[in-house]
């Protein structure tokens, strides 16, 4: 169809479009915290320019959006549980990072606290990429027994994972006597990011939770790791592993057959998402300076799938739009609609019926335009043209179960 | 072929593992049997009762699964949002309350049964023609996400009309005994239940084994392509498919609401618990939907009555959904081994 | 092509940044994803923005709404200044629609918002102690010295105070700078567990069951109350929590049942399914006012309950700080009637509009006399002296709670539902069985 030369010069043109995204991004982020001000200010847009703190939470959930993708986008395999990622992530941070073991007293690199602080408290910059290990060990004990079962059948067990966890978590103050989640009081406070003496001498905050400039170094930090994560992202989706990834997504039995190794293809897709989710989760954690069991409901898995779906499902700039749009409208947008709304004198409160609007973007979304809104280009095809690897006929045949059939068989 | 598949030859380690873990249950039961007897009973006829409820929203999982394999999301919401438009129905339309006599609320009650069952059968086949039909030919997993963004339309549409109050509707049927014998009693709200769901239960597997529906039922959720073939109208079959679910859903709604508070969110948290129903007694299988809802409604009574060594309802979730993952890991197929209706 | 339009968007943002400047002072508002707009009805613009925190959706909406208007009150009478400085109000929510109750993303959502904004001086609230766990960590390090908190409900004792009750990192490590922050108008649930179990003993009970939410507030009112019970000599028959998501709880009645035991307690809030618990009570051990009573702390003292759990609520004891709204004097009683003419509009008051209305008060008082610094407010705060104020006379200690009080601030009053919430009587629980409430 075409040349060698044609399709590396396309590729090449990709890769220059989204360097040229990134760099734009990186280019409004630095800028945001200096400007936002200026925006809210504008007439009639005004009201809708988020605020930095806003920023902060829409980036943290596009980030694990787009942790997300990797394992429902690339690799196809619906995950009902992903707020377990970021439970995990979460509670790594508030393990590390707070008072909740007092009988120990062990600090290395911690910012902002009159000393003698009983409890580990490990420097947040290490506890995100522990909180990243941990939740991709995580990862992989789920992935394990699950990732034998196929299409719906997983997401049934994700979703049963999503729900064990956040019950584990609250009852967690006894787990044989041994206080290890606190309860329903959830973890708090947690540590807060921060350069520590040194950054004090150069001029950069101690604390970010005790500088003036709060809002915007959460704001950078969050900036910085969705850069990563994308990064890591693309990277991944056009490695040996994506091309496998893909391969499964689209016929399992013929990936297998090519030699595949099903199993572990898919787990790593499982454990690097769970990577992201729980980075994002232990950062979330100390922004939010806590973890609380009741921040973990199976509403936020539907909410950052839907991210994912409005986007385009393994399109990781679609995944970024989604999960800034929904974001926005999560933490203010449909706030501010609403007081609109009001102000016109109609009593709706759009907020109250947010995860509402959310089904309604799935639906419509999985009707009218299943690719999402930036479609990435093998999904396009899968979806619009009607490839897939189990025709709605052929189901009872191929059946729900991946081994077990087969070796019986 | 299939037969030799369930046949057992030998023991393998899940199986083995699977079967002392239900020793272990076994003897946990019988030492809180001997401990108390009575409230063993007392805590058995609970479980029932609640299983029976269970099971009643677990068919309607299991049908739409057998025919469609379409987990659908939406039920559990479609249950609430039947309960409480019967709570309207029954405390504002028809204004029924505990001084009104006893035919007038039977009479009321059979009433509304009817209505809801009817409205949601039309409700739940509507849902199917708007969000699942054009999905027909999809890949699997577009049904199933557009079955979640159903769930939480649905759940809205509860929340929008109800707020996050519980409704409730006064105790119409005596909360009295029906017998008692020592301790143990067993009161006319509870039979209640009983009283309409076996009925519904012995209608629902005669309609399936007996009616020309339901043998199209059955074609279609065994061979849909060849069913057409035969002059089978598979998009009817469907509908009518949704249609008994969505009664079903209707007619637990209303059951549930006259043992308990419901709101907007009730029929999520059920839904799973009758979906993990479904799956334990292989998803499907009538039979084992019934029997897998027993089997948790008593799980969960135990757990949270027994006093010997029971972890207690703080981990009752955990329990029912730790049995789905395993369920799901070891015996796919379920309690009885079969995975659609007619027993493929 | 790309570029460009990147050059543009960033023109734009430069353009907007160096346009807006010089705007008239007004300070910069909460977000309203969570907040009412600045009320402000003073010259100018505010100096500042004192903000409260309750959940205002649910089933605590009639205290909560209630609590705020009494702030409005107090600001209007002060035409909108504390001392010199100008006071602009915001009213923010805890509460989820969704959930109805206080969520703890939303909570600590808030926190966030206002130790990021300079302008907040000050927060009146929170109404539950769980989300006062999570709020005041965040005020106590925000830049600046921390902001002041003072709440008019909460009433989870390790708050403020340690103990052989508490966590060994509480209340220290609410307090992660160091410095304290928050105090509060009402006695904390030592005091309540220890009223109603001298309650329960003047009934009768010889043997109870203490039931649990596992929130902040149930679960510590509810040791509260196992622990007074016990040195009152009552037995304790079990200590257990309920799981708000479940459906019934008729199986653990019947093993309550078989305990034998005289009486119930429920440690918690109404909204965590607590109606379809007192349901399950009745229906299992038989109505409240026949052989197994049934008690309960404020988390259930409102018409709500009695809306909700229909019949099953009657002959149930709740208990509530503060004396009888029919049995106010002094100050209180001149608010109330004024409160009533201005805000309620012929609905009863709630005892809950008094304690925010001091509240309030303190904190205004606070901010007058402060040098406008948030440390200094904090200062001012703890060293506040009431006397004859709408509670009654008292100061705070070092911890925040009030003492050497007296009048209604270490009162609680007992009330018996009927088809509304009827005084039953009023206590003031002795030092001994408090000490022994808090687990001494």
């Amino acid at each position: 169809m075409s040349s060698v030369a044609e399709r590396m010069r396309a590729v090449a043109a990709e890769r220059r479009r989204d360097l040229g995204i990134v760099a734009a991004l990186i280019v409004l982020a630095l800028l945001y915290p200096t400007v936002v001000g200026s925006l809210q200010s504008l007439p009639l847009v005004g009201d809708f320019v988020p605020s930095v703190d806003s920023m902060v939470n829409m980036v943290v959930f596009t980030t694990m959006a787009v942790g997300l993708n990797i394992v429902v986008g690339y690799a196809g395999l619906l995950d009902l549980g992903y707020v377990a990622f970021y439970a995990a992530g979460a509670y790594t941070a508030g393990w590390l990072a707070s008072s909740q073991f007092s009988q120990l007293d062990a600090h290395l690199g911690d910012v902002g606290f009159s000393t003698g602080t009983p409890g580990i408290h490990v420097s947040m910059w290490l506890v995100l990429v522990i909180a990243g290990i941990f939740t991709t060990v995580v990862g992989i004990a789920i992935g394990l027994p699950t990732l034998r079962l196929r299409g719906d059948y997983l997401a049934i067990m994700t979703l049963g994972f999503g729900e064990i966890i956040p019950q584990f978590v609250r009852n967690g103050d006894s787990i044989g006597g041994f206080n290890l989640t606190n309860g329903t009081f959830g973890i708090s406070p947690i540590d807060s990011l921060g350069f520590g003496g040194i950054g004090d001498a150069i001029g950069l905050p101690d604390s970010f939770r005790q500088s003036a400039e709060r809002s915007q170094w959460f704001f950078w930090t969050a900036v910085a790791i969705l850069l990563v994560t994308v990064f890591c992202s693309v990277r991944l989706r056009d490695s040996r592993l994506g091309r496998a990834w893909v391969a499964i997504r689209e016929d399992e039995t013929a990936a297998g057959a090519m030699g595949i190794p099903l199993m572990r293809t898919k787990t790593w897709a499982y454990a690097l998402g769970a990577f992201f989710g729980g980075v994002a989760g232990a950062f979330y954690a100390s922004f939010k300076a806590g973890a609380f069991p009741a921040d973990f409901f199976f509403n936020i898995s539907v909410f950052l799938l839907t991210m994912v779906i409005l986007g385009g499902m393994g399109s990781v700039w679609g995944v970024i739009l989604g999960g800034m749009v929904l974001g926005y409208l999560n933490v203010e947008g449909l706030a501010t609609i609403g007081s609109k709304i009001q102000d016109a004198g109609v009593n709706f409160d759009p907020t109250k019926y947010q995860f509402g609007i959310y089904g309604v973007i799935i639906v419509l979304m999985m009707l009218f335009r299943p690719a999402g809104l930036i479609p990435e280009r093998r999904h396009k095809i899968e979806l619009i043209e009607g490839v897939h690897d189990t025709p709605f006929y052929d189901v009872q045949r191929e059946g729900t179960l991946t081994d077990r059939d087969a070796s019986d068989d | 072929m299939d037969k030799a598949r369930t046949s057992p030859r030998r023991l393998s380690v899940p199986d083995t593992i699977g079967l002392a873990f239900v020793a272990l249950l076994l003897v946990w039961l019988a030492i809180n049997f001997v401990k108390g007897p009575q409230e063993f009973v007392n805590v058995a006829l609970i479980g029932l009762t609640n299983g029976a409820i269970y099971g009643l929203v677990a068919l309607g999982y299991t049908l739409v699964y057998g025919i469609l394999q379409l987990i659908n999301f939406a039920h559990g919401d479609v249950f609430a949002l039947a309960g409480l438009v019967a709570s309207s129905v029954i405390v504002s339309v028809l204004g029924l309350d505990t001084g009104s006599s006893i035919v007038v609320i039977v009479g009321g009650l059979l009433v509304t049964l009817v209505l809801i069952m009817s409205g949601f059968a039309l409700f739940n086949a509507s849902i199917e023609r708007i969000a699942y039909r054009p999905l027909r030919n999809a890949p699997r997993l577009a049904p199933l996400i557009t079955a979640i963004g159903m769930s939480f339309i649905v759940q809205n549409i509860s929340l929008a009309f109800y707020g996050v109050d519980y409704q409730t509707v006064p105790n119409f049927i005596s909360r009295s005994p029906v017998f008692e014998v020592g301790s143990v009693s067993y009161s006319w709200n509870k039979l209640t239940v009983l009283i309409i769901v076996v009925p519904l239960l012995v209608l629902l597997t005669w309609f399936v084994t007996s009616t020309r529906q339901g043998k199209a039922m059955r074609a279609v959720a065994q061979d849909t392509e060849a069913s057409a073939m035969m002059g089978i109208d598979v998009n009817r079959t469907i509908g009518v498919t949704f249609m008994i679910a969505g009664a079903l859903a209707g007619g637990a709604g209303i059951v549930y609401l006259l043992q308990f508070n419901m709101r907007y969110d009730t029929g999520f948290q059920l839904g799973l618990i009758a979906f993990t129903a479904a799956v334990l007694g292989g998803i499907g299988n009538l039979a084992g939907a019934v029997l897998g809802a027993l089997t948790i409604g008593f799980i969960e009574a135990f757990n949270e009555g027994l006093t010997w060594n029971a972890p207690g309802s703080d981990w009752t979730r955990t329990i029912v959904f730790a049995i789905l993952i395993l369920i799901l890991v070891f015996r796919p197929e379920g309690l009885l081994g079969e995975r659609t209706p007619e027993g493929a | 092509m790309f570029l460009v339009g990147l050059l543009v968007a960033v023109a734009a943002f430069i353009a907007a940044g160096c346009g807006g400047g010089g705007g008239g002072g007004a300070p910069e508002a909460l977000p309203s994803s969570s907040c009412t707009a600045i009320e402000y009805e003073g010259d100018g613009n505010p100096d500042y923005i004192v903000a409260s925190d309750f959940p205002l959706q649910g089933s605590s909406r009639t205290q909560t709404v209630q609590i705020n208007d009494a702030i409005r009150f107090e600001l209007k009478q002060r035409s909108f200044k504390a001392g010199k400085y100008k006071i602009g109000f915001q009213a923010c929510d805890d509460a989820t629609a969704q959930a109805g109750k206080w969520d703890s993303g939303k909570a600590s959502q808030n926190a966030n918002a206002y130790a990021a904004n300079d302008k907040v001086i000050g927060v009146i609230g929170t109404f539950n102690s769980g989300a006062a766990a999570i709020e005041i960590p965040v005020l106590n390090q925000a830049p600046n010295g921390g902001i002041a908190m003072i709440s008019p409900a909460n009433t989870y004792v390790c708050l403020t105070q340690g103990g052989p009750g508490c966590d060994k990192t509480e209340p220290d490590k609410y307090y992660p700078s160091g410095t304290r922050n928050y105090a509060r108008v009402v006695a904390n649930d030592a005091y309540q567990g220890a009223a109603v179990a001298e309650f329960a003993q003047s009934k009768g009970i010889k043997k109870v069951y203490v039931l649990n939410d596992k929130e902040a507030y149930g679960l510590g009112v509810a040791t509260n109350f196992r622990n007074a019970a016990t040195s009152l000599g009552i037995e304790i028959a079990g200590f257990e929590a309920w799981d708000p998501k479940a459906s019934s709880y008729e199986a653990l009645f019947k093993k309550i049942q078989g305990t034998g035991a005289d009486a119930v307690f429920l440690g918690g809030l109404i909204d965590e399914n607590g109606a379809q618990v007192i349901k399950d009570k009745v229906a299992v051990l038989g109505p409240n006012d026949g052989k197994v009573k049934l008690f309960a702390p404020d988390g259930f003292t409102t018409q709500q309950t009695i809306d909700e759990a229909g019949p099953a609520a009657k002959g149930m004891f709740m208990s509530v700080a503060g004396v009888p709204i029919d049995k106010f004097a002094g100050p209180a009683k001149e608010f109330a009637q004024k409160f009533e003419a201005d805000y309620l509009k012929g609905k009863p008051i709630d005892p809950y509009a008094i304690y925010g209305a001091q509240a309030a008060q303190v904190l205004f008082d606070a901010i007058a006399n402060s040098d406008g610094s948030r440390g200094d407010v904090i200062k001012q705060m703890f060293a506040t002296q009431v006397t004859d104020g709408l509670l009654g006379s008292f100061k705070f200690n070092a911890n925040g709670d009030p003492q050497d009080a007296s009048g209604a601030v270490v009162g609680f009053t007992i009330y018996v539902a009927t088809d509304k919430l009827t005084t039953e009587t009023t206590i003031s629980p002795k030092p001994e069985v408090v000490t022994a409430a808090a687990g001494g």
